[in-house]
């Protein structure tokens, strides 16, 4: 009896060790990879949170949308400086330097948007700032294939819009810009020669994540000492040990597209969003990723909202065509069964994604100009207040109406915008209504013409008319083009150039470094910072003011 | 119950059987509706049709309607072609990236028959 005693608490003493051993070598080969942000305006500190609050071995900033990279364009064409999403410095500014350099994750981000070179300088001077002098930023072009549509394409002659199937070559106005979603390849590289932070411009969302992991498990060393060239599908980096790497690259790509909407994964734009807790302290997601693939979505600990299989569950649908086949540079991505299982509190294990070699073809996110467009609103009160709204709507378009090329789009808000013709039986009547405008033209003095007409409804329309604004101005449109160009045309293009502080020269300086100077100084010199801080302030002093050190 | 009421079909909000998320890719808008139980794609499916879709829909949507079952987290994909007047950089609509449709399509109702719904407790023998 005592023997069986003593054989039993043994057995069990000896299964938590197992479960613990089991444990530990789980978290040596789980790589934690944080999502900071969905698109450009997304809660600018959620990076200092995650940052602050969990151990990260990367944290990637998804900061492109379809939209933002148009709008990029636009302020690059405004400022040849700008283009790049400006987001990204200012949480770095705000101790996030400091934060990232103490926590030694990696950051990779493609805030780079239409002006990577930029973005990555503006960076650099903020590591130099607070001193880190040995801080590697990789920055990663390519994807600018605008040249490429005059010298390879024919002027554009061999390229289809995928979605209307018309010719490049038949637009009005020229492109503006045409980036190709660059896939994962350049990123793994670009850590793999030390990059602490990695600045891309046009990369696909899900890549920022798989690049990482090309990093974290040895693929990339591995596609080294192969001699894989840089353009090498990268399923075929995979160490000797993976049995289907396809699959691995699919489900990676998945635990990347589940974080790189932010806290959309989090109870974040829920259906459930009465019964998630706290969105106002919201916290952004955590992909725990397996080397084979499988990952458990979390967030930190305290933080507000909620990771459960319903929250994952619309996330995984998110912007999914086939969900047989959803194309990205690296993979093929077969995610009809990929199940979601709660493990535990906040915590859902995603796994059964399979992968599909990649396309021949790399997808091109192009813009054109298309004329100009404004918007405008006004909030309509009292008895029948849609009638009196649709009043209003029809002086503004008969005032307008010998303007042929302006096009005017109404929407009565309150009164069932959003609903499609098949639920129109749930319109009421309701007590306000706002009006809400958005007019296009070929032609700007047409759209000039209509912001002039919105504010005089106020005292020539009916009554109850009001919420005058400035005029708006007209702004230029920018019209999506997208379309697919063989792989061989744009892989010669890509770099990976590493920069560091001792790069920085003289003439790149822009006006801010006096003041980074001074900072640097007051840090190096003085009250009680952090010892890093102070030493490397000494040195990056040092060799800024010694100009045989610099390159 | 008669037979006859068995035979019968109940009308119910799409809320009822499924949550979903809405999403943009160049001018088309897809709508996830995932089954409040995975074991109930089957009904999911039997409603939520490109027929359907075109009906309730109608002349907002410009192009074709596919719809795609995704059995590991019982649910189907509707991606609705030509539903954002050129896209999210030029639709003049409010909503130029098609977020509203998931929540919108919700309230949306479908046609049941009346055992399966009681099968799927629903609603109340």
């Amino acid at each position: 009896m005592k023997q069986k005693l003593a054989l039993g608490v043994e057995t069990s003493e000896s299964q938590v060790e197992k479960a613990l051993d089991s444990l530990r070598v789980w978290a040596m080969t789980m790589t934690r990879i944080g999502g900071g942000a969905g698109f450009w305006g997304d809660r600018v500190f959620a990076p200092l949170e995650l940052l602050s609050t969990s151990k990260l071995d990367y944290l990637i900033l998804d900061y492109l949308a379809e939209v933002t990279m148009s709008i990029l364009a636009k302020q690059k064409m405004r400022d040849p400086k700008k283009g790049w999403a400006t987001d990204l410095v200012d949480w770095l500014e705000a101790g996030g330097v400091e934060l990232l350099h103490d926590s030694g994750a990696k950051l990779v981000t493609n805030a780079g948007g239409a002006n990577p070179a930029d973005c990555a300088k503006m960076v650099l001077e903020l590591a130099c700032e607070v001193g880190w002098t040995d801080c590697r930023i990789a920055l990663i072009t390519g994807d600018d294939v605008v040249q490429l549509i005059d010298d390879a394409l024919d002027g554009g002659s061999l390229v289809e819009n995928i979605e209307t199937g018309q010719k490049l070559s038949e637009l009005e106005d020229g492109v503006v810009t045409a980036n190709a979603y660059l896939g994962a390849g350049p990123i793994g590289r670009a850590l793999e020669s030390g990059a602490d932070i990695v600045i891309t411009g046009r990369v696909a969302d899900a890549s920022l994540i798989v690049g990482c992991m090309l990093h974290s498990c040895g693929w990339a060393a591995e596609s080294i000492s192969q001699g894989h060239a840089i353009t090498t599908p990268i399923h075929r980096w995979a160490t000797s040990e993976v049995e289907s790497p396809l699959d691995v690259l699919a489900s990676w790509s998945i635990a990347g597209h589940l974080i790189e909407c932010g806290a959309q994964v989090c109870g974040g734009n829920s259906t459930d969003w009465k019964l998630i807790d706290n969105l106002a302290e919201v916290g952004y997601p955590i992909s725990e990723i397996e080397e084979g693939g499988s990952c458990i979505i979390t967030k930190p600990e305290g933080t507000g909202g909620a990771v459960n299989r319903r929250t994952v569950a619309e996330q995984l649908l998110y912007e999914i065509g086939d969900p047989a086949a959803y194309i990205t540079p690296d993979v093929v991505v077969d995610l009809r069964h990929t199940t979601l299982t709660e493990t535990g509190e906040n915590r859902v294990r995603v796994e059964g994604t399979r992968g599909l070699p990649p396309t021949d073809h790399f997808k091109v996110s192009a813009t054109h100009l298309d004329g100009w467009f404004a918007c405008s609103d006004l909030v309509v009160c009292g008895p029948d207040a849609v009638e009196r709204s649709k009043a209003c709507d029809d002086v503004m378009r008969a005032r307008l109406s010998d303007l042929t090329r302006l096009e005017i789009n109404s929407e009565f808000f309150g009164a069932g915008a959003s609903l499609p013709p098949g639920l129109a039986h749930l319109k009421v009547e309701p007590s306000e209504v706002l009006i809400r405008w958005g007019a296009r033209s070929g032609n700007r003095a047409d759209i000039i013409e209509f912001g002039r007409s919105v504010a005089p409804l106020i005292l020539t329309g009916p009554a109850g008319v009001a919420g005058y604004s400035a005029r708006p101005k007209p702004r230029e449109q920018l019209r999506y083009f997208p379309f697919l160009i063989p792989r061989d045309l744009v892989e010669p293009q890509i770099q990976i150039v590493l920069m560091n502080t001792l790069r920085l020269r003289v003439s790149d300086r822009s006006p801010r470094l006096g003041s980074v100077f001074d900072r640097l100084e007051s840090i190096a010199n003085g009250t009680p910072e952090d010892q890093w801080r102070r030493k490397f302030a000494r040195r990056v002093l040092v060799r800024l003011q010694r100009p045989t050190m610099r390159e | 119950m008669t037979d006859n009421q068995l035979n019968e079909v109940v009308r119910l909000p799409l809320s009822m059987l499924a949550h979903g998320r809405s999403g943009d890719k160049g001018d088309s808008v897809n709508i996830g509706l995932i089954a409040h139980e995975t074991d109930w794609l089957p009904v999911l499916e039997s409603v939520i049709t490109p027929e359907w879709l075109a009906n309730l829909f109608g002349e907002e949507v410009k192009g074709d309607i596919e719809v795609y079952s995704v059995p590991g987290v019982g649910a189907v994909n509707c991606v609705l072609n030509g539903a954002l007047q050129g896209g999210g950089t030029v639709s003049l609509r409010k909503d130029a990236q098609g977020k509203l449709f998931g929540q919108v399509i919700l309230q949306a109702e479908v046609d049941l028959p009346i055992q399966q719904a009681i099968r799927l407790g629903l609603i109340q023998p």
